[in-house]
């Protein structure tokens, strides 16, 4: 390996030889250098054997390419080959490789299934549908009492599907983490002298989810982890060999990490095991209604024998930010002890690094903090940053830097990214769900599908055409000539006369237009080639359909692979439902094409998301999904009370629905409900309401972490700003205030 | 006349006597053993004399091709596997035996299943019990549920113990959770029901064959002297790869015998989940009074046999240590190639594939010495090489067609039109599927047309989806623009539809074997030149005729026409009896699951391994309701099945399958692999793990 200058605390790490070791790191430490460098420490240490390797342990898929590649150019630089001894995998791929060697102590046939999200949540949206219908009066009894009969009729028109599938959703989480199998739950309710009526609900629908799942042959996530953990507890030589194989595991952003995760890891890991945990307490966003705890991660530092280190240097951020972010750790270090957000965010603060460090912080810039403390309406915000934004574009010094905007939620940040269109500002929005590459694959052939639905459409067709003539690269000369032969097409009324004429009826042999338009004739004859070829392919099974669709229409390789990914994903979803017709799986891709469905794809950007590729655009991006990531310059939107409360009497919770009674967080109390079923404590009782107050605890202080995790995302420049709601009735969030004030006095951070 | 080697000559000149012959893949074994047949004929054995057992029935193809072009002498020379031998001595000698077998109607004619009918009687029985709550914790397709369950009648048929102790030896090797034991007991149960109904019925399933026939005919003096008398000369191939029932019935037929060659090959047994068992075999060698090992010739050059020897080291760990360090020269190169770089993508990787077959064969390799292998041969992957292949124009040959049955359009168009012909039966057709049949069924029609007919001749009448005339209710425009011609044909096949609805038949065989007739195969009808699609439909009318056949005992009162589509919507009846529709085209390059290659005895030049970084190359399929190995004879009932086992048959599994590649391979081995699967996950599985270790040694030992 070339010889890179470390830091002393990086040099600590480095220096590990075995054992159980637990980093906390600050936002911008290098984790990801420092744990690759590890990884490719170790391997070339000479320490492995053939069939071992080094098992990285991360958080989400995006992360995963990241490390393999970095410790590939580590192993690279020392000259060996690259590609062997390691292996990384997020939970779920780790969990799935375990269940995959053994799935018959699963209970699994080894063509098993796993359900994604979207199919997840279609079965739950059909239990929650079937369910409402023979179950009106029990929604009823938790109505407010004083909503009007049309407040009523709409809850039930337009919420209720919702509630009972996000109650199911979390109820089937949790019993999956706990190892709750539905006969199991049903016992332990019939025992019961008196009815848990959350958990009652939670039983049926679990009952018919996990039904619906063995009628599909199929696991979802949740079971996949609970599964790996189940097995490496039964089979004790198995999982020797599994110690054999990962001698060391590496696990990065512990601070998310859930209960499961950390018993599969100490499991896989032994004791005396080789165990690294590197994880940042204050960036643990992750936790409403998951049995993730940053909790975790500060007790395993605290164990005897575990090697406690620190990465408290930051390049990332100039002064004037680490100051800021500091600032808010002192805040919540400093309030109250009854206030819910104090200790919200532990120490060590941020420290910058020496002058000389290889990543040095970026110097301050004039005016590069602006806490936006005017009262803006819901569009006013959204005016007032697009203002800002087209005035920092258009600066040229700027031209090489990146910006993004992150807010709260998806929808809002889906909103954001519309707004920006309207004004013409490039915008990326790969971050929000499916990358751009992978939904224009996808959109070329639902086009294609959608005119093989209805191939008399010559609109669809005209569609299909531009669609699939845009998808290659074209010159400016050629954009007239595809808009002409896109309106000629839409104008063939008859449209099997063009496509399939029978001798003497080609409009195409018309004398007139050959001598007119010959380049259109030229275009129209290659374009109706492959529209025959792919209509004599209609009878294939829709995975073979695909593939031959994609051959004619992909030349780059991974929108091949996206094509042989997605032909792959329709032939699984057409055999859970044989009667799908092509508008179904127009459906599908439309879904993946409108960002409304996660698929996976083969771009850079599906496996490496990387700001500075975007310089001179807007990338809008939630504060979850910029976790990791860093711009020049950032806007924080919609930091008020409702997006980041803090536990005082005006804030409201997005999880207490308004239409419920009492404001209780049905969520939370259906998960207290089945938490004290299974408690051992026999005077543990339920009580209504008090998990609702300790949702709202909870829930503030992440959103404290969330907040901390924004502004930790830009280097130089950070805006923030905040919005009354769609009704007026929201103020800046309270964190906001207080830094607004400290900022505005010079404060410094001492805790 | 071929040249023999001397071992080979040896063989052919050997005295009537009962010789073992042993040697490795590629080593002119066969070869021997078939100009030893031609010997014997042309010395006057009378072919009728002579048997010659295989394991399975492509094992027997190049001695049916040898005799095919043999003088014989005018009787007929008998090639079976033990199985089929089996169920003709069963059939021959039924009264005999069927009243102690326990039949319950022994003077009624017996009725032996196939596979797929077996699955129909065991879904039948098993359907009620789904729904009472049996098998709630597996999950598994309903097929699949079915074909385990009665793969275990079939183990325990084979390792010769009764079937009801099944779940017993089961439960007692298993190490996992103990909610899968009241699965045994679930299988048990079904297993019980399923023999006690075939006693009932007089139905043979594959495993009532073999144990009527091991318990109970070949100890019935008249069976036994009828076999001796009748074979005299045995020829056993791959003896190996059979079960040790057939090896315990060979080592006493053996003795009686005129002469019998019993052919070995070493360090094979590919079908061990399927009861094979080398060990077994062996024990043939001490009713034999020659030994001959072949041991000079291999049709593997020496540095590929090299080769497979580096790769059974690397494969049980025998060197160690490091491979990331070591120096990347390597001799093998000139017999192993990988690709030149780096693949992303599952794709990038077929790409590779093809294009190094087209550089093979535009340099003028005959494509029939290439054969791309995989761990598993999904349709998806078959397609995509075969679609990849035919825009080069390269001829090529899958070990099957390239589509189950109910996938083939052909079969689709036909079981379309049957669901139209039957309203009654409640399966009416969706208006798309009815738009893809009429495609197939009409010729001329094109997608477009087809739409439009769709739209304006089946439609809703009095709340059912109802075909209608193409008559003067259609208005002009749309009679012009679906054109006369396709209006005439169309309004045949609607006519002939009607009549047959007055008349309706219960045998789905009859109707498709009148529509074809009648209508489909007629001029101005898609399948009037379509060779294939004659062809699917004389399988799919067999399918049908042997389904019928074998239910005349059914449970419930279903037409059996509407029990087999959903039979076949079920995928209980998916792609049995689709065996030679593919023209069997011989030079062509043969594209096949790595298992089939081996277990096809054929010899390349070339071949791919596909996807090499894949765990399924060496692991075995797992099933929840069986397993192979627990239900074997081998196995000591009451040990358990741990993951150290697993491990070790799966590292055993690796070495038999790349020596045995590697002894019919004679030039070169592409080795495919792609960072991301099909799925975008890494792989990097044992033989990937292997090569690499054998790649970067450079096959020097240390």
């Amino acid at each position: 390996m070339t010889e890179v200058r470390l830091r002393l605390s990086q040099q600590s790490i480095l220096n590990y030889q075995g054992g159980w070791m637990g980093i906390s790191a600050v936002p911008g430490a290098g984790k990801t250098f420092t744990l690759s460098r590890l990884a490719a420490n170790l391997i070339l240490s000479g320490g492995l054997d053939d069939d071992q390797e080094v098992l990285i342990v991360t958080l989400v898929n995006a992360a995963v390419d990241n490390f393999a590649s970095r410790i590939a150019s580590f192993i690279h630089e020392a000259g060996a080959i690259p590609g062997m001894g390691y292996t990384v995998r997020t939970l779920h791929g780790l969990a799935n490789d375990i269940v995959r060697e053994c799935p018959e102590l699963a209970g699994l046939s080894e063509n098993y299934r796993i359900l994604d999200e979207g199919e997840s949540e279609r079965i739950l949206m059909e239990i929650a549908r079937l369910w409402i219908r023979s179950h009106m009066d029990w929604v009823e009894g938790y109505l407010k009492p004083d909503l009007s009969p049309r407040d009523v009729e709409q809850v039930m028109r337009e919420h209720v599907f919702g509630l009972i599938s996000n109650l199911a959703r979390n109820a089937i989480r949790y019993c999956k983490d706990q190892g709750i199998t539905p006969q199991r739950l049903r016992t332990e309710l019939d025992r019961l002298p008196m009815p848990l009526a959350l958990a009652e609900v939670a039983c049926e629908l679990y009952t018919e989810y996990q039904k619906a799942l063995q009628y599909r042959v199929a696991v979802d996530f949740d079971d996949l982890i609970y599964l790996a953990y189940s097995i490496l507890e039964q089979d004790e030589v198995f999982l020797e060999q599994l110690r054999y194989r990962w001698p060391y595991i590496l696990e990065d952003e512990a601070q998310d990490s859930s209960r499961l995760q950390e018993e599969i890891l100490k499991k896989l890991a032994g004791s005396p095991g080789n165990w690294v945990r590197v994880g940042d307490p204050n960036q643990a966003i992750y936790e409403t209604f998951t049995t993730a705890s940053p909790e975790f991660l500060k007790s395993f530092r605290k164990l005897p024998g575990v090697i406690p280190r620190e990465l408290p240097e930051s390049g990332r951020s100039s002064p004037d930010i680490i100051r800021l972010a500091n600032l808010l750790i002192c805040w919540s270090q400093t309030l109250d002890e009854e206030d819910v957000l104090k200790n919200g965010l532990d120490l060590p603060l941020i420290q910058p690094t020496q002058p000389d460090d290889p990543k040095p912080n970026p110097p301050d810039v004039p005016r590069g903090i602006t806490l936006f403390m005017k009262e803006l309406e819901d569009q006013q915000e959204f005016e007032i940053v697009v203002k800002s934004l087209k005035r920092w574009l258009e600066d040229e010094n700027n031209q090489n830097r990146t910006v993004a905007v992150l807010v709260p939620r998806n929808q809002r940040a889906m909103d954001f990214v519309e707004f920006l269109n309207r004004y013409q500002i490039p915008v990326v929005d790969t971050l929000l769900k499916t990358t751009t590459q992978t939904r224009s694959a996808a959109r070329v052939l639902k086009k294609v599908l959608e005119w093989l639905a209805s191939p008399t459409s010559a609109i669809k067709l005209s569609e299909l055409y531009k669609t699939w003539r845009s998808a290659r690269a074209i010159t400016a000369d050629e954009k007239p000539t595809i808009e002409r032969v896109a309106k000629w097409i839409q104008r063939q009324s008859l449209l099997e006369k063009w496509v399939f004429p029978f001798p003497g009826e080609d409009p195409l042999d018309d004398e007139k237009l050959l001598s007119t338009d010959p380049t259109l004739v030229e275009e129209c004859s290659h374009f109706r080639e492959l529209l025959r070829r792919w209509s004599m392919a209609v009878v294939l099974p829709i995975d073979q359909l695909i593939l031959t669709l994609a051959q004619d229409l992909f030349t780059a390789p991974a929108d091949l692979a996206v094509a042989h990914k997605l032909a792959g994903a329709l032939d699984i979803l057409k055999s859970m439902n044989p009667g799908w017709q092509l508008k179904d799986y127009v459906d599908e891709l439309d879904k993946i094409v409108k960002n409304e469905r996660r698929f996976a794809g083969f771009s850079k950007d599906d496996l490496n998301f990387n700001p500075d590729d975007y310089k001179g655009k807007v990338v809008v991006a939630t504060m979850h999904k910029a976790k990791g990531l860093e711009w020049d310059r950032v806007y924080l939107m919609s930091v008020n009370n409702y997006d980041f409360p803090a536990g005082d009497p005006e804030d409201t919770y997005i999880a207490e629905d308004w239409f419920i009674r009492d404001h209780l967080n049905l969520t939370a109390e259906l998960l207290e409900q089945l938490r004290i079923l299974f408690s051992r404590d026999e005077y543990e009782w339920y009580h209504e309401g008090i998990a609702t107050l300790r949702a709202r605890r909870d829930y503030a202080r992440e959103r404290l972490r969330l907040l901390y995790v924004g502004i930790t995302r830009a280097r130089q420049e950070l805006v923030i700003t905040w919005n009354t709601g769609r009704k007026g009735r929201y103020h800046a969030a309270r964190a906001l205030m207080a830094l607004e004030e400290l900022w505005r006095q010079n404060a410094q951070p001492t805790c | 006349m071929i040249s023999l080697t001397s071992e080979q000559t040896r063989v052919v000149n050997l005295p009537l006597c009962r010789a073992f012959i042993e040697g490795p893949a590629g080593s002119g074994k066969t070869t021997a053993a078939i100009e030893r047949l031609n010997a014997l004929l042309q010395s006057g054995v009378p072919g009728h004399t002579i048997m010659i057992m295989v394991p399975q029935r492509t094992l027997g193809i190049p001695y049916y091709r040898a005799l095919h072009q043999f003088q014989g002498n005018g009787s007929e020379v008998t090639v079976s596997t033990f199985s089929g031998l089996a169920q003709r001595m069963v059939g021959l000698f039924w009264p005999l035996i069927a009243r102690d077998a326990g039949f319950a109607h022994p003077e009624q004619s017996p009725t032996f299943l196939t596979l797929e009918n077996a699955q129909y009687f065991m879904a039948s029985l098993v359907r009620p019990l789904l729904d009472q709550g049996f098998f709630q914790t597996v999950k598994v397709e309903r097929a699949r549920l079915y074909s385990q369950i009665l793969d275990n009648l079939n183990k325990a048929a084979l390792a010769g113990f009764p079937h009801t102790e099944i779940a017993e030896r089961l439960k007692s090797s298993w190490s996992g959770a103990p909610e899968q034991l009241h699965v045994y007991d679930d299988v048990q149960v079904c297993v019980n029901q399923f023999r006690e109904y075939c006693l009932q019925h007089n139905l043979l399933d594959f495993s009532l064959q073999i144990e009527v026939f091991s318990r109970y005919l070949w100890k019935t003096l008249l069976c036994r002297e009828y076999l001796l008398a009748s074979y005299r000369h045995w020829i056993v191939d791959n003896v190996e790869e059979d079960i040790p029932l057939a090896h315990d019935f060979l080592l006493e037929v053996l003795p009686q015998a005129d002469s019998a060659l019993v052919i070995m090959d070493t360090d094979a047994g590919f079908r061990i989940f399927l009861g094979a068992d080398p060990e077994s075999a062996a024990r043939l060698a001490s009713v034999c009074d020659t030994d001959v090992r072949f041991e000079q010739y291999s049709a593997a050059p020496q540095v590929m046999r090299d080769l497979a020897i580096h790769m059974r080291d690397s494969v049980e760990r025998k060197e160690s240590r490091h491979p990331v360090v070591r120096a990347s020269f390597s001799n093998f190169r000139e017999v192993v190639e990988p690709p030149e770089k780096s693949l992303r993508f599952f794709p990038q990787m077929l790409d590779w594939t093809v294009e190094k077959v087209v550089t093979l064969v535009n340099q003028g390799v005959p494509p029939g010495e290439i054969a791309i292998l995989a761990p598993i041969l999904s349709d998806a992957l078959r397609f995509s090489l075969a679609d990849r292949l035919e825009r080069h124009q390269i001829p090529y040959r899958t070990h099957r067609p390239s589509r189950a049955l109910n996938d083939e359009p052909a079969a689709q168009c036909l079981l379309t039109l049957a669901r139209l012909a039957h309203p009654h039966w409640e399966m009416l057709p969706e208006k798309q599927d009815l738009q893809k049949a009429l495609l197939l069924a009409i010729e001329d029609l094109d997608w477009a047309r087809a739409h439009l007919l769709i739209e304006v001749c089946y439609r809703r009448q009095n709340g059912i989806m109802t075909l209608q005339p193409f008559g003067e209710k259609i208005q002009m425009d749309m009679r012009e623009r679906i054109t006369h011609r396709i209006a005439e044909r169309y309004q045949i096949l609607f006519e002939w539809l009607q009549a047959y609805a007055e008349h309706p038949v219960n045998e789905l065989d009859f109707f498709f074997s009148r529509l074809f007739d009648e209508v489909l195969s007629r001029p101005g009808f898609g399948f009037h030149t379509r060779l294939d699609a004659a062809q699917v439909t004389a399988n799919l009318i067999e399918s049908v005729q042997k389904f019928r056949r074998a239910v005349q005992h059914r449970l419930g009162d279903m037409p059996l026409g509407k029990e087999y589509l959903l039979l076949v919507q079920e995928g209980v009846i998916s792609a049995l009896y689709l065996m030679n529709w593919q023209p069997s085209e011989q030079n062509a390059v043969f594209i096949a699951p790595a298992h089939t290659f081996l277990m096809n005895n054929y010899i390349v030049d070339y071949q791919f391994w596909l996807d090499i970084g894949a765990k399924t190359w060496y692991e075995r399929i797992f099933q929840p309701l069986t397993h192979p190995i627990v239900l074997s004879r081998r196995w000591e009932p009451a040990r358990k099945w741990t993951a150290e086992e697993e491990i070790k048959l799966n590292r055993n599994s690796l070495y038999r399958i790349s020596l045995g590649l590697l002894r019919r391979c004679r030039k070169k081995v592409f080795i495919a692999y792609s960072d991301l699967n099909e799925a975008g996950f890494e792989q990097r599985g044992l033989l990937l793990k292997a090569l690499f270790r054998v790649l970067i040694n450079g096959g020097r030992r240390d």
